[in-house]
């Protein structure tokens, strides 16, 4: 119970702390979230301004939250109290539902606007974009849906052609820069996907000002810009940023909450949830995600919180209809066609090249992110923004493919041909569409399919080396759209090359017949599909939500074994190809400090051999009951430890428990301002009872500083025999900040999370001083 | 500054009131036929036409939309010609559509203006407490949390605000050098 409060001082005093240190661990995760009903409600935090005042002390320091719920069924005020604090957590996430539905959807018709604006603008009315400008307009014409209505790019020749190149490319560069700017100015930590930060900051770490308003404002605004420029990047990664901000900001209306940094990280696991949820429209699959890819720790409560936000999320989007297609999302298609199975071949065969592109992605990111880090060209941040801008803008402007909308692009994929289809890549076909009910019937392709076919396959190339530069340059950048792109570029290919193969053998025994009726039996948009399925799930290695997010996309619960089966084989290969996904190898190249719950520890080493403080350094430790106010003060000045064991004494040191330097910091502070008598000679009591040590005698006179409110008295240990692979358990599964270690009850020394992170590292052959601290 | 906002609110307002005429519907039917040269000269092409109207969602098909529109000789092989569309019902909010995009166009622009304010402005201005600033900085920062947040409380309105502009100000900067200088996250 103890342990609560505490927890509560903790989180309650980072508030007080201005913005010099940045990273950051925290207090234990279990021993708060285990204890919904003891924690929250700011019990103790009454103490940082000045004790607690209403209740008694005690009370307060041993969790008086019990006592003040059982009293509260007697009075209806306090019942009312009591249940807004019961609900207060559905209520966080259903604002943070809304509000993340509310921002996707201002993003996605923000950012659709002003992707159109580098086209042209709508005369009449220039909000709309060029779809909803021709919306009633029958003289539409079918290359890149122009009407009359819009300006710009109808008009045929080579004067206008070069106009139109020059205008796109002017355009990209001026929202780029503005990106850029923005985020330079205004908050530098509102660029790049920010999910693998998130993980950090779910795995039990602070990093202050990451998950805050400007941040916010600066990714939205910015992500719009970005993703306008026409980059080589997608806006679902950093959603899950901005919900995650939203989560954080509104958290703080909720006291329970906002002051426990423990339970905030369960609104920030919903708030994730939510982010991909309103992404890809795919309110199930968010909730995965957040388990699968983002989350740390993830009780079932959670869970159910994280389903409810997720499903807000997705219901205020989809009312506001962003796209007008009814859905959240731009590329939703809908199949109802079979599968044969043969075709299970080429769709492992697609895992198989989703897994080997999206190494080389990982590979060839990671090595220019590195060579950014540590070369001069990270002094340049908004020139290399610039020059990525312009390259990508005079490349993509030839190939239609590139040109579009990489969200249109993955829509014209997915796609079947049909009627409605009018692109080069479905309309050469030597096909009569009789009835568009029926099935579609088998044709061979004309030069036209040949020719989209190398464009895309241009294309491919193009946008692969253009996000390996893009990914993490200094605009806010996500990295769903541009997989998922690779992905069905690469299977659509193969889904083409399949699909000739049918008319033009449709005899062989691979088609086992069903072939052989006219109908087209093969699907090229379902090969698009699992090829982006394939990619996303090499690049980022998840595998269940990844799953399920392709079929909340299509709508079809037939295609499930398909993806799985591509989801597999491209994780496989990419697990074998390369050790890590793209945001573990990204939290590597920064060193932040997270232990990957994933990986497993194999050696044999002793907490003995990895605890501070190694032979001939003494440890620090604090007295319970004979350390003067001067000499604590003294050993906090001398030292930078983040807390302190208390021992009984010196010569003993037997352990009595664990005391926070901020906490230690915070209560001397206060107490030399408003406790009258309190000198430098006083002594500093920890124990409950009246002083009985040596020096008690001498300072008798002077009243006493108790600190016991402060002490954690159940501190975790562990014996100095006991293996580092159970150390290492238990740092990952109660998310511990440090841990004791005593040998026949007597305190040796201290591991931090520090130490262990080191000690891997140490292990695995790598540079232990890459770890990020502060 | 105070009244700066209320120009800004009021014009937004009056440009979301003034071109509000309704030219563009809400609602469409959009079919998409092959030409109707198709079904008369049984010719194959690739081009398609399309036919919009704004009809009741149950009045979306081939005799609702595509027939009025079509000359008599296509309306008499109607049977041969519609089966050969789609049509699809779509819907849309325009009022949503002009608002969001004009407090996105308010809001960059507002940012751009507050930093070419900060970038251009600021410096002139704070160029005398610069000296006193600096020294603020290198503090530490749990010395410096306590007295000047009570600093804050005592002083005026604005004072708080000045103070609340530093803050950030500081914060931004501390960003900037992990992210810009020491490489040290974001990579």
């Amino acid at each position: 119970m103890f342990s609560v409060c505490y927890g509560e001082l903790v989180s309650g005093s980072f508030q007080m702390e201005s913005a010099e240190l940045t990273v950051e661990d925290t207090e234990p995760l279990v021993g708060h979230s285990g204890q919904e009903s003891l924690t929250g409600a700011g019990a103790c935090d009454g103490f940082l301004y000045g004790g607690c005042p209403e209740w008694d002390p005690r009370a307060c320091a041993r969790g008086g939250r019990p006592r003040q719920l059982a009293e509260a069924l007697l009075n209806p005020l306090q019942f009312i109290t009591g249940a807004h604090d019961a609900w207060s957590g559905w209520v966080c996430v259903l604002l943070v539902g809304v509000c993340t539905g509310v921002v996707a959807g201002v993003i996605d018709i923000g950012a659709s606007w002003m992707t159109d604006l580098k086209f042209g603008i709508c005369p009449q009315a220039f909000w709309f974009n060029r779809e909803q400008c021709c919306w009633s307009d029958n003289e539409t014409t079918f290359d890149h849906g122009n009407c009359s209505q819009a300006l710009g790019g109808s008009r045929d020749g080579p004067g206008a052609y070069i106009i139109s190149y020059l205008f796109y490319i002017l355009w990209a560069l001026l929202f780029a820069a503005l990106s850029a700017s923005l985020v330079r100015m205004f908050a530098p930590y509102a660029c790049g996907s920010g999910i693998p930060e998130i993980k950090t900051i779910l795995s039990g770490f602070i990093i202050r000002g990451y998950l805050g308003k400007w941040t916010l404002i600066i990714k939205v605004v910015g992500l719009i810009l970005s993703v306008s420029s026409g980059l080589s990047l997608g806006k679902e990664g950093p959603m899950v940023h901005i919900a995650s901000c939203l989560g954080n900001i509104l958290s703080y209306l909720f006291p329970k909450y906002g002051r426990n940094e423990a339970k905030k990280r369960e609104i920030l696991s919903a708030a994730a949830a939510a982010g991909v949820s309103v992404a890809f429209g795919a309110p199930i699959g968010g909730v995965l995600f957040s388990l699968e890819e983002v989350s740390y720790y993830f009780p079932l409560k959670t869970l159910w919180r994280s389903f409810f936000c997720a499903l807000i999320a997705a219901f205020i989007l989809r009312s506001i209809n962003p796209f007008g297609n009814e859905h959240s999302v731009l590329f939703f298609v809908e199949y109802n066609k079979p599968w044969i199975f043969f075709e299970l071949i080429p769709f492992v065969g697609l895992g198989i090249i989703g897994g080997c592109i999206a190494t080389i992605f990982i590979k060839a990111n990671i090595y220019w992110c590195r060579y950014r880090k540590y070369s001069k060209l990270g002094q340049y941040p908004v020139t290399e923004v610039l020059v990525v801008t312009l390259v990508t803008a005079v490349v993509a402007y030839p190939n239609p493919y590139t040109r579009m909308n990489t969200s249109q692009l993955i829509y014209l994929l997915f796609n079947q041909c049909g009627i409605s289809n009018s692109d080069p890549l479905c309309s050469d076909y030597n096909r009569n569409f009789t009835d568009v009910n029926s099935a579609i019937e088998k044709a061979a392709a004309g030069p036209g399919v040949y020719r989209a076919v190398w464009l895309l396959f241009l294309a491919l190339l193009l946008k692969l080396v253009m996000t390996v530069f893009t990914f993490g340059i200094k605009v806010p950048c996500g990295l769903f759209i541009p997989s998922l792109a690779l992905g069905a570029i690469a299977g659509r290919i193969v889904g083409i090359g399949v699909e000739q193969l049918a008319y033009h053998y449709p005899k062989i025994w691979l088609f086992s017949g069903e072939c052989s009726t006219g109908d087209d039996c093969i699907t090229p948009g379902l090969y698009a599909m699992v090829g982006a399925a394939a990619v996303l799930g090499g690049v980022t290695r998840m595998t269940v939500s990844l799953v399920v997010i392709m079929f909340e996309l299509t709508g079809g619960v037939r295609y499930i074994v398909p993806l799985m089966a591509a989801a597999m084989a491209s994780k496989w290969v990419g697990d074998a190809l390369g050790k890590q996904g793209i945001y573990d190898a990204h939290i590597a190249l920064n060193g932040y400090p997270f232990l990957d719950s994933k990986d497993e520890f194999q050696h044999t080493s002793l907490a003995a051999d990895v605890m501070q403080p190694k032979r001939n350094e003494t440890l620090s430790v604090i007295t319970q009951d004979s350390m003067t106010v001067e000499d604590v003060e003294a050993l906090l000045k001398e030292t930078e430890h983040n807390g302190y064991p208390v021992v009984v004494s010196k010569e003993s040191q037997y352990l009595v428990g664990f005391v926070l330097r901020r906490d230690l910091n915070l209560a001397m502070a206060n107490a030399r301002r408003l406790v009258e008598g309190i000198t430098g000679q006083s002594l500093v009591l920890f124990a409950g009872g009246p002083p009985a040590g040596a020096g008690g005698a001498g300072a008798g006179a002077l009243p006493p500083l108790k600190l016991h409110r402060i002490l954690d008295m159940a501190p975790i240990t562990v014996t100095d025999q006991t293996p580092m692979e159970t150390v290492v358990d238990m740092f990952r599964k109660l998310g511990l900040r440090q841990t004791l270690v005593t040998h026949n009850g007597r305190l040796l020394g201290v591991i931090t999370k520090k130490d262990v992170l080191r000690h891997v590292k140490q292990m695995d052959n790598e540079d232990p001083n890459s770890v990020l601290f502060n | 500054m105070r009244w700066e906002y209320f120009i800004v609110a009021f014009a937004a307002m009056y440009f979301v009131c003034v071109s509000g005429d309704q030219s563009y519907e809400d609602k469409r039917c959009k079919c998409v036929c092959p030409s109707p040269a198709a079904v008369l000269n049984n010719t194959t092409g690739s081009d398609r036409k399309l036919y919009i109207a704004n009809v009741q969602p149950n009045k979306c098909d081939c005799d609702g939309v595509i027939l009025p529109q079509v000359g008599a000789d296509v309306k008499v092989r109607a049977l041969e010609f519609c089966p050969r569309c789609e049509c699809k019902y779509e819907n849309r909010n325009t009022t949503i559509i002009k608002v969001v995009v004009i407090i996105v166009i308010w809001v960059i622009m507002l940012l751009v203006v507050y930093m070419g304010f900060l970038i251009c402005l600021d410096p002139l201005i704070n160029k005398r407490a610069k000296a006193s600033y600096q020294e603020h900085t290198n503090e530490e920062d749990e010395v410096g949390g306590g007295p000047s947040q009570q600093m804050g409380a005592r002083g005026n309105v604005l004072n708080r605000v000045t103070h609340q502009q530093d803050k950030w100000k500081r914060q931004v900067r501390e960003q900037r050098r992990n992210i810009y200088d020491r490489h040290t996250m974001l990579n």
